[in-house]
């Protein structure tokens, strides 16, 4: 990891050459997801190719840039296109851009992400907030010598989204008669989707909602000392009884129906932070 | 692993031009363990660097060095300071050091670590002798073409932990009053501790979970080793109840049980020595 510095530093100055603002919050958007950078007020757009050492996203609908500007009066850096370990990608690439926003300044980070449900009380199309998550990645994108300047060796995980957040982000969607539930988030690589043996199990290590990311980045956020929220979109029911083939148009055009609640919900919490004087 | 065995005869060499003995044990001494070592009457010491093929040591803890001598009249060779895959090193790698051994003449290989207790029934401080493992490290230090000449294509893991050191290791806890249980270790690569929900899940599978230990033992079985692995519950974690872990806490209470697990090592090693024609079961 200890080549991490460098990059971090020298993608942090062709955004900076791009963008004078220090970020207060930093965005992920998931697939399906990315309109919310619509509500941005964009001061600048930095292309991930254009940046040293970024990821390309690949993956389907999803664009690769960073979009920088005002959201609910704070300065916002988003990226519009997430990276994937499925893409091929090492962990601390796809993680990159968390470093750098921390490095710039941000301090808290906002993650969403399209999932399936496995809890039997969910619907598709709503909300889960993140509570916490599973890593079966089989990777982690701490492994490598520490960087004691990024963060501590052994970082902690006992919670890794801000649970005040969590409560705060149910408190809103309860008011904008939205349906979120709390829940566990369990990340596996994919890309295949899940058999229905390995719904069953996933189900029985506790885990809520399946999906293919947000574990790298949250864990190096905690790493990096930054608070975490996150955002689930459930876009296909995964009940291994009664389980029916998965649609990828389906799973983005419910993303893209499901869209407007998780942007009240990200601005919900934001116009709190800001109205805290935090970020 | 074909490349393997030339590289474990270089580290021989090297390692037997400094010290000429043939040491039947080896130990492996886990995080916040070092102590143990000044107890060794210590006729040489070498640096990893200084070995062929040897990974460096950079984990939080633990230092690197070979120390060879005698504990309790037994020729041992030990690791001061233990490789880990969240080093970043291959698995392979970090069982390089597990086959020298072997070949330097170790029959009996003695493991400790440091674990976050799973079971509940655990205390900080408590010992934990290994019964089993449950690998979730991704990862296997036998994958890749098979040398006979080391051991078998699959091994057998229905005992990787020998028997009778596990009774051994428990009757001197109990001769030596402290607590020591039986349980299963679930190997992870870390390096992050784990979340709540990881917990829940990790504590359907076995008693401690760690970040070591499963691919140093998974070669020692392949070697045909007989293996005691020790380990200091240094925390409990319990997902419904709230609380931080840190690096620094683990060393410091790992430390403070040091002499639990030296009395263990000795103990077995005093009857190694007033036995040695032992049978490997």
């Amino acid at each position: 990891m200890l080549e991490l510095f460098d990059q971090i530093q020298e993608a942090t100055g062709h955004i900076q050459s791009a963008w004078d603002q220090s970020p207060q919050v930093g965005i992920i958007l998931g697939t399906g997801l990315g309109s919310l950078v619509d509500q941005i007020d964009v001061a600048a757009t930095v292309d991930y190719d254009a940046i040293p050492h970024f990821p390309r996203s690949t993956a389907t609908s999803h664009r690769g840039r960073l979009v920088c500007g005002t959201l609910q009066g704070l300065q916002v850096m988003a990226m519009e296109g997430r990276i994937h370990q499925y893409e091929g990608y090492a962990l601390k690439q796809i993680t990159l851009p968390v470093r750098v926003m921390k490095a710039m300044g941000a301090k808290l980070l906002v993650v969403s992400n399209a999932v399936g449900g496995m809890n039997p009380y969910y619907r598709c199309g709503n909300i889960m907030v993140i509570e916490d998550h599973i890593n079966l990645m089989g990777d982690n994108p701490l492994i490598g010598i520490n960087d004691d300047r990024l963060g501590p060796r052994f970082p902690d995980m006992s919670e890794p989204y801000e649970l005040q957040l969590v409560d705060e982000a149910l408190e809103i969607a309860r008011r904008e008669n939205i349906v979120a539930h709390r829940g566990v988030l369990v990340a596996v690589t994919g890309p295949n989707l899940e058999t229905r043996a390995e719904y069953r199990f996933l189900r029985m290590i506790g885990a809520d909602v399946v999906g293919m990311s947000t574990v790298p980045e949250v864990i190096v956020a905690a790493h990096s000392g930054l608070r975490v929220i996150g955002f689930s979109i459930i876009t296909d029911m995964c009940l291994p009884d009664a389980l029916q083939p998965a649609n990828v148009d389906e799973i983005i055009a419910t993303a893209n129906e499901a869209e407007p609640k998780l942007r009240a919900l990200v601005c919900g919490v934001l116009a709190r932070e800001a109205a805290r004087g935090k970020g | 692993m074909h490349q393997l065995r030339a590289q474990i005869d270089e580290a021989v060499s090297i390692i037997s031009s400094q010290w000429p003995r043939r040491p039947t044990t080896g130990i492996v001494l886990g995080t916040g363990l070092g102590d143990l070592a000044k107890h060794i009457a210590t006729e040489a010491t070498i640096d990893y660097e200084d070995i062929p093929h040897f990974p460096r040591s950079t984990a939080l803890g633990h230092k690197g060095q070979l120390v060879c001598g005698t504990l309790a009249s037994v020729p041992v060779v030990t690791m001061e300071g233990r490789l880990h895959t969240y080093e970043g090193y291959s698995p392979q790698q970090i069982t390089l050091p597990v086959r020298v051994m072997k070949t330097l003449g170790v029959e009996r290989l003695i493991i400790s670590n440091a674990s976050g207790g799973l079971n509940r029934k655990f205390a900080s401080g408590d010992i934990m002798v290994i019964e089993d493992h449950v690998n979730l490290m991704w990862q296997n230090p036998l994958v890749g073409i098979n040398d006979d000449q080391m051991g078998p294509r699959f091994p057998d893991m229905c005992q990787p932990y020998d028997a009778k050191l596990i009774d051994l290791a428990l009757s001197i806890a109990r001769r030596d009053n402290f607590v020591a249980h039986r349980g299963v270790y679930v190997g992870v690569t870390g390096p992050n501790f784990e979340t709540r929900a990881e917990y829940r899940f990790l504590s359907r599978l076995g008693d401690a979970v760690g970040m070591s230990t499963v691919p140093e033992v998974l070669a020692a079985v392949h070697a045909g080793i007989r293996v005691l692995a020790l380990s200091t519950v240094t925390n409990v974690s319990l997902p419904d109840k709230f609380s931080t872990t840190s690096g620094k806490t683990v060393i410091d209470i790992a430390a403070a049980s040091e002499p639990k697990l030296r009395s263990i090592v000795t103990g077995v090693l005093e009857q190694a020595a007033a036995h040695p024609n032992e049978p490997a079961d």
